[in-house]
C-alpha cells in the first residue's frame, strides 16, 4: 500500500515498525510514531479517550482462527461458537488431554483470547495445561506446534508459517463468527505535526479509500492462494457496530 | 648423586629454535659448578634440564647412570625429589613464610613439616620472618625464603638461578655462608649467573661453565 | 499471585537456572582451561576457536539448539524444549568458551610459575596441579562470575529454548523482553535493575570471600 502511495508522492518515504498493538500504542503515546495500524478495539478505545490517537478509520477485517493439532483431542471441530470451542478445550485440558498456548503479551490477539474465555464463562489462568508464552504470534504458533497444543491466531501469521513448513502439526479447526472478527483500524497520532502529519492523514485516507481497499482485497492472494484481509468499506456500518461492541463491555 | 647430560638438545613447545644445542655436562654431590653467560644464552633452560623438569628433544639425561626419561614415573619422582631448582624470581604461595618453607616437606609427606621448616629458618638466621605473609616480604627476603624452602628438603643437588640478583651485600654474605656449609655437607650446587660475582667465588667453585647461544663451553 | 510475588519467583528462577548452568559449565570448562594452559599447536588452535566463540550471538545458539531439541530434531525424544532444563543446557554451552578462555589465561601463568615451582620442589603431578589450581582460585572464580553474568543476562537462549512460559520458564531477561513488547517500560527497567543488582552482588560477594580467605 505504501509503495502505491509513494508512487504518487515521490518525495514521501514511509518507515514501518512491526510491533504488536500494545507496543504500537505505547510508541504513539511517547510520540515516536506518526500513525498506527492496530487491531485491538479495547486498547484503541483507551488511547482515543486520552487523546493520544485521533481520526480513526476502519480499513480492513479478517477472522481470528483457533488452531490445534489435526487429531483435535478436544473435539472443537464443528463447535457452534468460539466460546463453545474454548469450553471444550478447557474440559479436555482439565482431563489432561489438551494444552493451550496463550500469547500472554497483552497483544490484540491476547486481548481477544481473554474476551472469548470470558464469554465462555471460564478462567484458565494458572491451570497447568494453560501455557502463557509471553511472545509474538509466530513464536506462540511454533510453541503450540511443538506441544501439540491449541492456540488463537490471526490468519496471516498462521498461513505464512504454514507456508514455510514451520507448522507440521497445526491446522485451522475453527474460524469465522462475530466473536473472532479482527478489525484493523488506522489512526493519526495527535502529537505529530507539520508535513509528517499531513501525509499520515493522507495515507490513512488512501488506505480507507477505493484504491487502498482494492489493495486490501487482493493482499496475500499471490502468496497464499487466498486474500488475507477483507476490505472494510462495503460493510463499514456493521463493522463500526462490532468495533463498539468489542471496545466496550465485552471487548 | 650424579646427573650427566649427553648431547642434549632442547626446544620449547611451539618453538623451532633450539634453546640448548648438543650439551654435555656433569654435576655431582659435594661439587660447586657455576654457569655463566649472557642473558638468553640458555642458562635457565640448562638448569631446568638438570633439575629433571624439562625433557630433552634429543640426547639423554643420566641420573646415577640411568636414562632418567625412560624410567617409570615412580622412580622418576623419587629421583626428582633429591634435586631442587630455585627460580630466579621467587615464586611464593599465599600464606606465611613458615608455610612456604614447609611446602617441600609437606609434598613428601614428611611428619613435622612445620617444625622442620622452622629449624631450617633458624639455621639460616631467618627465624624472624617465619610469621610474615608472602606479600610483606622485600625482594631480597623473598629470595632467601625461596632458597630456604629448597634447603629445607635437604636436597643432594641444589640448582640456583641468579640467587644473588635481589640481595644486598649483607645478605649475599649470608647466602655464601649457607652455600659453603651445604657444600661441606656434600650437597652438589649449581649456580647460574649472568655476570661473575666475587662472592660466589668464595663458595669454592670447582668448575665454571660458559653458555653461549645454547652451547656449553667448559672454561 | 501478586506482581511482587511473581517478580520474586522470576528472579529466583533466573538465579537457579543461570547458577546451575554456570556451575555445570565450570565442571568441564575449568579442566579444559587447565589442559589448554600449556603451550602447543593444537592447544593454541582450540584456544583461538574458543576465543572466537566467546561472542557468539545467543539467538544463533538458541536457534541451533532449538533445531536439536525440537520434536522433529535429533534430540527431540528428550522432551527438553520449553523446560528450564533446556535453558540450563543452552546457557552452559553458551558460557563454556568465556569461562574456558578467561580461566585459561589465569591458569597459564599459574602453570608456568606455581606448577613448575611445585615440581621443582618435589611435587608429583597431582600435587603440582592442586597447587596451581589453589593459587589461581581467585582468577578462576572471576571467570566463573563472568560466566554467570553472561548467562543470567542472555535473552536468546532463554526465549527460544524456554519459551518464556509464565510460572515455568520465565526468567528476568525474557520477562524484560515481554514488558518491553507490552509497552510496560517501567516494569522492564525495574526488572533490569534487579538483573544488574544480581550480577554486581554475585561479583562483590566472590571478591569478599577471597578477601576473607586471606592472602
Amino acid at each position: 500500500m505504501a509503495e502505491r502511495f509513494e508512487e504518487k508522492h515521490h518525495h514521501v518515504t514511509f518507515e514501518f515498525i512491526a510491533v504488536g498493538t500494545g507496543r504500537a500504542l505505547k510508541l504513539a503515546e511517547r510520540g515516536d510514531v506518526c500513525a498506527v495500524f492496530v487491531h485491538a478495539p479495547r486498547l484503541e478505545e483507551a488511547y482515543v479517550e486520552r487523546g493520544v490517537i485521533v481520526s480513526g478509520r476502519i480499513f480492513a477485517y479478517n477472522y481470528f482462527v483457533i488452531v490445534g493439532p489435526s487429531s483435535d483431542p478436544a473435539g472443537i471441530r464443528g463447535s457452534e461458537s468460539a466460546a463453545e470451542a474454548f469450553r471444550r478445550i478447557y474440559r479436555a485440558g482439565e482431563g489432561g488431554r489438551a494444552l493451550f498456548v496463550s500469547r500472554g503479551d497483552n497483544s490484540g490477539t491476547h486481548v481477544r483470547e481473554l474476551s472469548i474465555w470470558r464469554l465462555a464463562g471460564l478462567d484458565p489462568q494458572g491451570r497447568p495445561w494453560y501455557k502463557e508464552a509471553g511472545q509474538g504470534m509466530a513464536e506462540t504458533l511454533v510453541m503450540a506446534d511443538e506441544m501439540m497444543a491449541y492456540t488463537l491466531s490471526d490468519i496471516s501469521t498462521f498461513l505464512s508459517l504454514k507456508e514455510k513448513g514451520r507448522l507440521t502439526n497445526l491446522e485451522v479447526l475453527y474460524s469465522g463468527g462475530e466473536e473472532l472478527i479482527n478489525i484493523y483500524s488506522a489512526y493519526v497520532v495527535e502529537s505529530c505535526g507539520g508535513a509528517e502529519r499531513m501525509y499520515a492523514e493522507e495515507f490513512i485516507e488512501f488506505a480507507a479509500g477505493p484504491e487502498g481497499q482494492e489493495i486490501v482485497a487482493s493482499y496475500g492472494e499471490e502468496e497464499f492462494g487466498r486474500p488475507l484481509f477483507s476490505p472494510a468499506a462495503s460493510r463499514l456500518q456493521e463493522l463500526k457496530a462490532l468495533w463498539e461492541k468489542l471496545a466496550g463491555a465485552q471487548g | 648423586m650424579i646427573i650427566e647430560l649427553k648431547g642434549v638438545w632442547f626446544a620449547y613447545p611451539g618453538s623451532r629454535r633450539y634453546a640448548l644445542r648438543g650439551v654435555h655436562m656433569r654435576v655431582e654431590g659435594g661439587r660447586v659448578v657455576m654457569i655463566e653467560g649472557p642473558n638468553g644464552a640458555g642458562k635457565t633452560t640448562l638448569l631446568k634440564v638438570l633439575a629433571l623438569l624439562y625433557r630433552p628433544v634429543k640426547g639423554a639425561v643420566l641420573v646415577n647412570g640411568d636414562d632418567y626419561w625412560s624410567l617409570d614415573p615412580r622412580t622418576q619422582l623419587s629421583l626428582r625429589r633429591r634435586v631442587v631448582y630455585v627460580h630466579e624470581r621467587p615464586i611464593l604461595l599465599r600464606g606465611s613464610v613458615l608455610e612456604n618453607v614447609a611446602l617441600g616437606l609437606k609434598l613428601r609427606g614428611v611428619p613435622g613439616a612445620i617444625s622442620g621448616a622452622l629449624e631450617t629458618l633458624r639455621a639460616m638466621g631467618l627465624e624472624y620472618l617465619a610469621e610474615r605473609k608472602w606479600r610483606e616480604l622485600s625482594a631480597g627476603e623473598a629470595q632467601l625464603v625461596s632458597i630456604a624452602r629448597a634447603v629445607a628438603v635437604q636436597p643432594e643437588l641444589l640448582l640456583l638461578d641468579e640467587p644473588m640478583a635481589h640481595l644486598d651485600e649483607d645478605r649475599r654474605e649470608l647466602l655464601v655462608e649457607i652455600l659453603r656449609e651445604l657444600k661441606s655437607r656434600g650437597v652438589g650446587i649449581v649456580v647460574a649467573s649472568h655476570w661473575p660475582q666475587d662472592e660466589l667465588l668464595r663458595i669454592g667453585i670447582d668448575r665454571v661453565v660458559r653458555v653461549v647461544g645454547g652451547e656449553v663451553r667448559a672454561l | 499471585m501478586s506482581i511482587v510475588e511473581e517478580v520474586l519467583e522470576i528472579t529466583l528462577r533466573s538465579l537457579a537456572v543461570s547458577g546451575t548452568a554456570t556451575l555445570l559449565a565450570s565442571t568441564w570448562s575449568v579442566p579444559l582451561a587447565y589442559i589448554l594452559a600449556k603451550p602447543g599447536r593444537l592447544r593454541g588452535l582450540i584456544a583461538s576457536i574458543l576465543e572466537a566463540l566467546v561472542g557468539i550471538p545467543t539467538v544463533l545458539l538458541g536457534l541451533a539448539l532449538y533445531m536439536l531439541f525440537s520434536r522433529s530434531g535429533v534430540l527431540g525424544f528428550l522432551h527438553l524444549l520449553y523446560t528450564a532444563k533446556a535453558i540450563v543446557v543452552g546457557q552452559a554451552i553458551l558460557v563454556t568458551p568465556l569461562i574456558t578462555v578467561t580461566a585459561c589465561r589465569v591458569l597459564k601463568s599459574a602453570r608456568e610459575s606455581f606448577e613448575e615451582m611445585a615440581l621443582a620442589l618435589g611435587a608429583d603431578d597431582l600435587q603440582a596441579m592442586a597447587i596451581a589450581l589453589r593459587e589461581s582460585l581467585p582468577g578462576v572464580a572471576s571467570s566463573v562470575v563472568m560466566g554467570f553474568s553472561r548467562a543470567v543476562g542472555e535473552l536468546g537462549i532463554a526465549l527460544m529454548l524456554g519459551g518464556n512460559i509464565r510460572g515455568a520458564t520465565r526468567v528476568l531477561t525474557t520477562a524484560i523482553a515481554l514488558s518491553v513488547s507490552m509497552g510496560e517500560y517501567d516494569l522492564a527497567l525495574y526488572l533490569g535493575a534487579i538483573l544488574v543488582a544480581i550480577s554486581v552482588l554475585v561479583s562483590v560477594t566472590v571478591k569478599l570471600l577471597e578477601e576473607v580467605q586471606g592472602p
